[in-house]
């Protein structure tokens, strides 16, 4: 790895999360569509935000074909592209359910998610977004999971891209330098949390511990395998894994330490040991909420890092790091409260943490949350350029 | 009595399988407790441990979930023997989450723990239009309003729901409880309600401490 003043957007990451130095301390954040049609609402330049990619076109026909593939806000705003280069194993139910509307009023709409969820959508204009409510879901007992196991078979060859060819994936893996390359894992909570819905698949351990033993195993099974190939491959050019899970709220975990070491932590050191093995240490957890009643467990599972340390549910980066040291890196926790508030009170809540986090280094700054519908561009702008100037350790 | 009673809310307070409860409370009946007795020295008791449990972060979501699932089924023995005019209610609690918001993880929590504990409920679900809060507290004459937003993008919601019924004139004839993730007791003061509660035991247990003024 360079030396500092000559690095990589990549670099910066790598060596933040191995604790190690960096010329620039990365800055991460996550958007939602509905915050950039606000922005661009209020002055956000398309043209210097979109990007165009030549794929082919559409339609099943041999042409390759200019076409819209989203936002770069990273280049525009100067974040780090904490997702960068994805490792590309799919990880959904194969075959998908059919995405479709199965019902509307005037002011809702009902459909079929990708995953056999039914949730039903307001009907409202671009920044008033909701998360949907979700009003049934495909897993409630064992006879369903059975059912939907099946499309949960990790060896399916659909799971790789049609053009996985090893050598190549290597070489653009190898050339990557515009952020971390990283495999994404949907922890087991995440994964029950989505496929029965939050009330159920938490009273499912007290009420049908059976089925919670059967899923964490067939889990646990299915990671492994879903990814033995990507991962044995790419190795530790892997930067980092994602490991989604969303598992708390403002009083803490869903699922008590207990539980957690019960049902959830067995599993999850079978799949960091698998990853361990493979070289790849650095496994990054994402879950809002008050995390601090488990974070003991979290670290024994295999888990490295966390991130976005949600300060309104109690979180504080520079307690996590007193109590932790660098057995997690961390990442966020910057008060989206406080930013949203402009002038003193954002220069203050950078200047509370970021200094202390610079000096101890294995972190990378950012909100506490993906940057919430409230915070207007304006807003967003003052908080870029403030944190900008103060990332630089020199 | 008094053995059997300690018994079920001490098995409730431990969540211990719930037949094991059902059965103990099978038992007390066929002693000839009281329902009213079983309910309150047993059953609500046992409840209050499970509320101080989960503040003390003894006890997290999926045991809160088990605890209002246990009570349901013990209801399920107890309701056929309760004469409708025998059942003490706490009170009546009008609740929803507010238009523009269709979260309802939250207020339904609330809505078990508060029946468990003795409360009348009529939840009017999600998206609730202000005039239609208004129109139930005029109706219902509720001892408490629930008002429920998650997100910082609906929280001002509340706001216009207490303008609502300021406007009726009914402010002063209901205490309002916000509930949600986002909402702070700055908020609370700003907007003139009641109170803010950011999880469902400490509103019921408030709900409790407004019924005994």
């Amino acid at each position: 790895m360079k030396e500092p003043e000559t690095m990589t957007p990549r670099e910066r990451v790598v060596n933040a999360i191995h604790f190690k130095k960096v010329d620039v301390l990365p800055w991460y954040e996550s958007y939602y569509p509905d915050a950039v049609l606000r922005w661009l609402s209020e002055g956000l330049p398309a043209h210097k935000t979109m990007k165009i990619e030549w794929k082919l076109r559409p339609g099943r026909i041999m042409i390759n074909y200019p076409m819209f593939a989203g936002f770069d806000l990273y280049s525009f705003f100067g974040t780090t592209n904490l997702w960068g280069l994805v490792v590309p194993v799919d990880e959904g139910p194969i075959p998908r359910f059919k995405q479709m509307k199965i019902g509307e009023t005037e002011r809702y709409e009902e459909y079929i998610m990708e995953t056999g969820a039914i949730a039903r959508r307001l009907k409202t204009k671009y920044w008033g977004y909701t998360m949907p409510q979700f009003v049934d879901f495909p897993v409630k007992d064992m006879k369903t999971w059975e059912h939907y196991k099946k499309r949960l078979n990790p060896e399916d060859p659909r799971r790789y891209p049609a053009d996985w060819e090893k050598d190549a994936y290597i070489k653009i893996f190898e050339e990557y330098q515009e952020g971390s390359t990283r495999l994404g894992i949907t922890g087991f909570y995440g994964f029950g949390a989505e496929l029965m819905g939050i009330p159920n698949f938490n009273l499912a351990f007290y009420k049908n511990p059976e089925l919670i033993s059967e899923m964490a195993s067939y889990w646990e099974y299915f990671t492994i395998e879903r990814i033995r190939d990507a991962v044995e491959t790419l190795k530790d050019r892997i930067d980092m894994v994602f490991w989604w899970e969303d598992m708390a709220s403002k009083h803490g975990p869903n699922i008590s330490p207990k539980l957690y070491k019960e049902f959830l932590l067995p599993h999850y050191k079978k799949v960091t040991e698998f990853l361990n093995k493979c070289e790849i240490n650095r496994i990054l957890m994402d879950s809002d909420g008050n995390l601090n009643p488990i974070l003991d467990l979290v670290i024994e599972a295999g888990i490295t890092g966390t991130w976005p340390l949600e300060v309104n549910s109690g979180m504080d980066v520079r307690e996590v790091r007193k109590k932790y040291g660098n057995k997690l890196f961390l990442g966020g926790n910057l008060d989206k409260r406080e930013i949203a508030k402009g002038g003193e009170a954002l220069r203050n809540e950078i200047d509370s943490k970021l200094p202390v986090m610079k000096q101890s280094g294995g972190y990378i700054a950012g909100l506490d949350h993906t940057v919430p519908l409230d915070i207007g561009l304006e807003r967003f702008k003052e908080y870029a350029d403030y944190l900008k100037k103060n990332l630089p350790l020199s | 009595m008094k053995d059997i009673l300690d018994k079920i809310a001490h098995n409730f307070a431990n969540l211990e399988n719930s037949n094991q409860i059902s059965k103990l409370v099978n038992e007390a009946l066929e002693e000839q407790i009281p329902v009213f007795e079983i309910l309150e020295k047993g059953l609500r008791k046992g409840l209050e441990e499970v509320g101080r449990k989960f503040e003390a972060k003894q006890y997290f979501l999926a045991e809160l979930l088990y605890a209002a699932s246990i009570m349901e089924e013990v209801m399920t023995i107890l309701r056929p023997r309760l004469k409708s005019e025998t059942i003490k209610k706490e009170g009546l609690i009008v609740l929803g989450t507010v238009r523009g918001d269709i979260h309802d993880i939250g207020k339904n929590i609330f809505k078990m723990l508060a029946e468990a504990a003795g409360f009348e409920i009529h939840d009017l679900g999600v998206d609730v239009e202000p005039e239609k809060f208004t129109e139930m507290v005029k109706e219902k004459k509720p001892n408490v309003l629930g008002l429920s937003a998650l997100l910082t993008t609906t929280i001002p919601e509340m706001r216009i729901v207490i303008e609502e019924l300021k406007k009726a004139g009914l402010r002063d004839k209901v205490k309002v409880l916000l509930g949600g993730n986002a909402v702070t007791e700055e908020f609370r003061k700003e907007i003139g309600a009641d109170a803010a509660v950011d999880d469902a035991v400490k509103g019921v247990e408030l709900c409790k401490e407004w019924m005994s003024e």
